[in-house]
C-alpha cells in the first residue's frame, strides 16, 4: 500500500466534504450554533417558567382554618397569599389557585386536606410547601404543650436528621458531563459521517464517477482507506466541536440561578489537555468505526437516496446503548466494557468523573479497536466485490 | 498492444440463472489503430471493456494491454490506459484544475511535472476559461472536455472508451470524435465501444461485430463487406446478427 495514494484521495475527498452544505451543516453549523442555542433556549425557557410557578403555587385558599389557633398566620409566614374562594376544588383544577387546604373536625378529630393537581408545576409545588408548613406547625404545637407541662421537647424529637451528599462536585459534575457528552457526541458523530459516507460511496455510482477511480492506478484498499480517514476526520471534527460547544454552553450561557449552579457545578471537571487528549483517544476508535460502517453498508446502495434509507435505521439504533449509558447507576464492568458504544459512552463519564479504572478501560480499548478493525477489514472486502459495486 | 485471448464472463442472475455476458472472446489491437467494438444493448461491450480496464475480473481468459496481464497485473494496465465512458459524471464540487491535479495524482505524476503537465492538458484543449470553475457550473460539452482531459492527463499509449458519444449532442460527440482521430494520429491504441453505425465506419480501422457475448466477426469494413456482401455498416450489422431477413420484412411494411 502506497501512502501517497491514500493521501491524495484523502485530500480530495476531504476538499469534496467541505464544499458540501450538508455535511458543513452537520459537522460545524449543528455543534457551533444549534447545541449553544438549544441549551440557552431550554435553561431560559426552564427558568421562566420555575420562576412563575413560584409565583404562583403561593396563592391558596382554606376553609375551616379557624378550627386551628394560629394555621393561618403559619401560613401567611410561609409566604403563603390566602385568597377567599367559594369552590375550591374547582378553582384548583381550572387554575385559579394553585392549592387549598380544608381543615374539618367529625367524632373530635380534626383532619387536614390539601387539594392540588399534580399535573400544574404550581400546584405540585404548592402542595409541598403547604405539607412543609404543616409539619413545622404541628411540630411547635406539641413543643409548646410540652413545654406548658414542664417536659423537655425531646421527648418527642430525640434526634434531628440531616442529608449530607457524600458525592464531591467534582463526581457530580463529571456525572453530569458524561450523559451529555457520550449521547451528544457520539450521536452527532454519527449522524454527520452519514453525509460524507454516502457521498464517497452511493454518491460516486449515483454520479458515475466510480469507474473512473477504479479505472486509475490506485489500488482499491488505498480508495477505500483515504475515504475512510476523511470520513473518520468528519466525524473527529463533529465530537470535538460539539464537546467545545457544550463547555462554552454550559459556562457562558445566562439563564438564571439554574446555569449559576450548572456553571459552579461543572467548573469542577479539569478539561485541560491530559482529559481532552483522553477523551480523543477513547473516540477515536469508535470515529474509525461509525466511519468504517457508514462506508460498508452505503456500498451496497446504488443511490443517494438508497443509501439514506439504510443508515437512517443505523442512527435510530445507536440511540439505545446511548441511552442506556445515560441510566444512573450503571458502571462500566469488564463485561459491559464490551458493548459498543454502551463502553464509550461510560469510559467518556467516569473519565469526566476522574475515577476510571485499569482494566475496563483497557477492555473498552481493545475492543473498541476490534470492531473498528472489522468494520474496516469489511468495507476493504465490499469495496472488492464487483458484485457490489456493480450492482444492477 | 492489446492482446485479448478467450476473454469470458459470467455471473448468475436470479432471474435467468447462470449469464455469459463475455463468452471466449480474443481480439488484437495495435499502436495507432482504432478498434471499434459494435453490438446492440447488451451484447458485452461494456463488460468486456470493463474487463480490459481491470474494474471487474474475468471468469476466465485473459488480455495484455502495454505487456501487463489484466489479471496478474492490473495496476500496471491501469497506468497504461485511459478509460472513459459517455455516461460518466464529475465530481461537481471540484473545478476542471482540481479534478486534473486529482487524476495525475492517482497516476504518480507529482511536482513540477504534475503542474506542467495540467497547464499543457489545460491549454491543449482550451480549458484556460473555465479551468477554476466548479464542474456543477459547466455545460454538458465543457464537461465532457473535463473528462477527456482526466482520461489523457497521463498521456497513456491505450485509450478504452466506452460508448464515448452516448447522449452528447452533435457538437460535443464532434469533440470527442476529433480526440479519437488524434490520439491515433500520435500512434495511441484506441478501443471504443459504439452502436452508432455511422461513427464506427467514419473512425474505425478494424471493427469486432459482438452479440450476445460472441463475437462474430473482426475485420475491417472491406472484410465485413466481402464476407457479408453488404455495402453499409447498418446492414452487415444486421446479418451478423442474423437480423437481416427481419430488416427487411419490417422495411416492406
Amino acid at each position: 500500500m502506497r501512502f501517497r495514494s491514500v493521501a491524495t484521495i484523502y485530500r480530495k475527498e476531504m476538499l469534496d466534504t467541505l464544499r458540501d452544505r450538508r455535511t458543513l451543516i452537520s459537522m460545524i453549523v449543528l455543534p457551533l450554533v444549534a447545541i449553544p442555542l438549544l441549551y440557552g433556549v431550554i435553561g431560559k425557557f426552564m427558568s421562566s417558567s420555575q420562576k412563575k410557578a413560584g409565583e404562583e403555587s403561593s396563592v391558596i385558599a382554606v376553609t375551616g382554618g379557624e378550627r386551628f389557633a394560629g394555621l393561618t398566620e403559619a401560613l401567611t409566614a410561609g409566604g403563603f397569599r390566602i385568597v377567599p374562594r367559594a369552590d375550591m376544588k374547582a378553582a384548583v383544577t381550572n387554575g385559579d389557585i394553585a392549592a387549598a387546604l380544608e381543615v374539618s373536625e367529625a367524632a373530635g378529630k380534626r383532619e387536614v386536606k390539601i387539594y392540588s393537581d399534580l399535573t400544574r408545576q404550581a400546584s405540585e409545588m404548592a402542595a409541598s410547601k403547604v405539607r412543609t408548613v404543616l409539619d413545622a406547625f404541628k411540630e411547635n404545637g406539641y413543643k409548646s404543650r410540652l413545654r406548658a407541662l414542664n417536659m423537655p421537647e425531646d421527648v418527642v424529637d430525640p434526634f434531628t436528621i440531616s442529608r449530607v451528599n457524600l458525592a464531591p462536585e467534582r463526581k457530580m459534575a463529571g456525572f453530569f458531563w458524561g450523559m451529555i457528552v457520550g449521547y451528544a457526541v457520539v450521536l452527532l458523530m454519527f449522524s454527520t459521517s452519514m453525509y460524507p459516507a454516502i457521498e464517497m460511496t452511493a454518491g460516486e455510482k449515483e454520479r458515475r464517477t466510480l469507474e473512473a477511480l477504479l479505472a486509475s492506478p490506485v489500488q482499491r484498499t488505498e480508495a477505500i482507506m483515504g475515504k475512510i480517514l476523511a470520513t473518520t476526520t468528519a466525524c473527529i471534527t463533529t465530537a470535538a466541536l460539539t464537546l467545545l460547544s457544550l463547555v462554552v454552553s454550559v459556562r457562558y450561557t445566562e439563564f438564571g440561578k439554574a446555569s449559576a449552579e450548572l456553571r459552579q457545578m461543572t467548573s469542577q471537571v479539569p478539561l485541560d489537555a491530559n482529559n481532552l487528549g483522553l477523551l480523543f483517544l477513547v473516540l477515536l476508535p469508535t470515529a474509525v468505526m461509525a466511519a468504517s460502517l457508514m462506508i460498508a453498508i452505503a456500498l451496497f446502495a446504488k443511490s443517494y437516496k438508497e443509501a439514506q434509507s439504510y443508515l437512517t435505521p443505523l442512527i435510530l439504533a445507536v440511540v439505545f446503548p446511548l441511552i442506556v449509558g445515560m441510566l444512573p447507576g450503571i458502571h462500566l464492568t469488564p463485561a459491559l466494557a464490551l458493548v459498543p458504544l454502551f463502553n464509550v459512552c461510560q469510559l467518556l463519564k467516569e473519565i469526566l468523573i476522574g475515577e476510571f479504572h485499569a482494566l475496563p478501560f483497557a477492555i473498552t480499548m481493545a475492543s473498541n479497536i476490534v470492531y473498528a478493525a472489522i468494520a474496516f477489514a469489511a468495507a476493504v472486502r465490499i469495496f472488492k466485490d464487483e458484485k457490489v459495486l456493480f450492482r444492477t | 498492444m492489446i492482446r485479448v485471448t478467450g476473454l469470458s464472463k459470467t455471473f448468475v442472475d436470479p432471474k435467468r440463472g447462470q449469464v455469459h455476458a463475455v463468452d471466449h472472446v480474443s481480439f488484437d489491437v495495435k499502436p495507432g489503430e482504432i478498434f471499434g467494438l459494435l453490438g446492440p444493448n447488451a451484447a458485452g461491450k461494456t463488460t468486456t471493456l470493463r474487463m480490459l480496464a481491470t474494474v471487474m475480473k474475468p471468469s476466465e481468459g485473459t488480455a495484455v494491454l502495454n505487456g501487463h496481464d489484466i489479471v496478474r497485473e492490473a495496476e500496471g494496465v491501469r497506468a497504461s490506459i485511459g478509460f472513459l465512458s459517455g455516461d460518466m459524471g464529475h465530481y461537481h464540487r471540484l473545478t476542471p484544475r482540481e479534478t486534473l491535479r486529482f487524476f495525475a495524482e492517482l497516476n504518480g505524476l507529482e511536482g513540477a511535472r504534475l503542474a506542467a503537465r495540467v497547464e499543457e492538458i489545460i491549454k491543449l484543449l482550451d480549458m484556460q476559461s473555465f479551468a477554476d470553475t466548479k464542474v456543477d457550473k459547466l455545460s454538458t460539452g465543457l464537461r465532457q472536455r473535463v473528462a477527456v482531459a482526466r482520461t489523457v492527463i497521463h498521456d497513456p499509449p491505450i485509450l478504452i472508451l466506452d460508448e464515448p458519444t452516448s447522449g452528447l449532442d452533435v457538437p460535443t460527440a464532434q469533440v470527442i470524435e476529433n480526440f479519437i482521430l488524434n490520439a491515433k494520429a500520435q500512434g495511441k491504441c484506441v478501443m471504443f465501444s459504439t452502436h452508432v453505425m455511422e461513427e464506427a465506419e467514419y473512425l474505425c480501422d478494424r471493427i469486432a461485430v459482438i452479440h450476445e457475448g460472441k463475437i462474430k466477426m473482426t475485420g475491417t469494413m472491406e472484410d465485413l463487406r466481402a464476407a457479408t456482401g453488404k455495402q453499409r455498416l447498418r446492414e452487415i450489422f444486421l446479418d451478423l446478427l442474423g437480423l437481416g431477413s427481419t430488416a427487411r420484412r419490417a422495411h416492406a411494411l
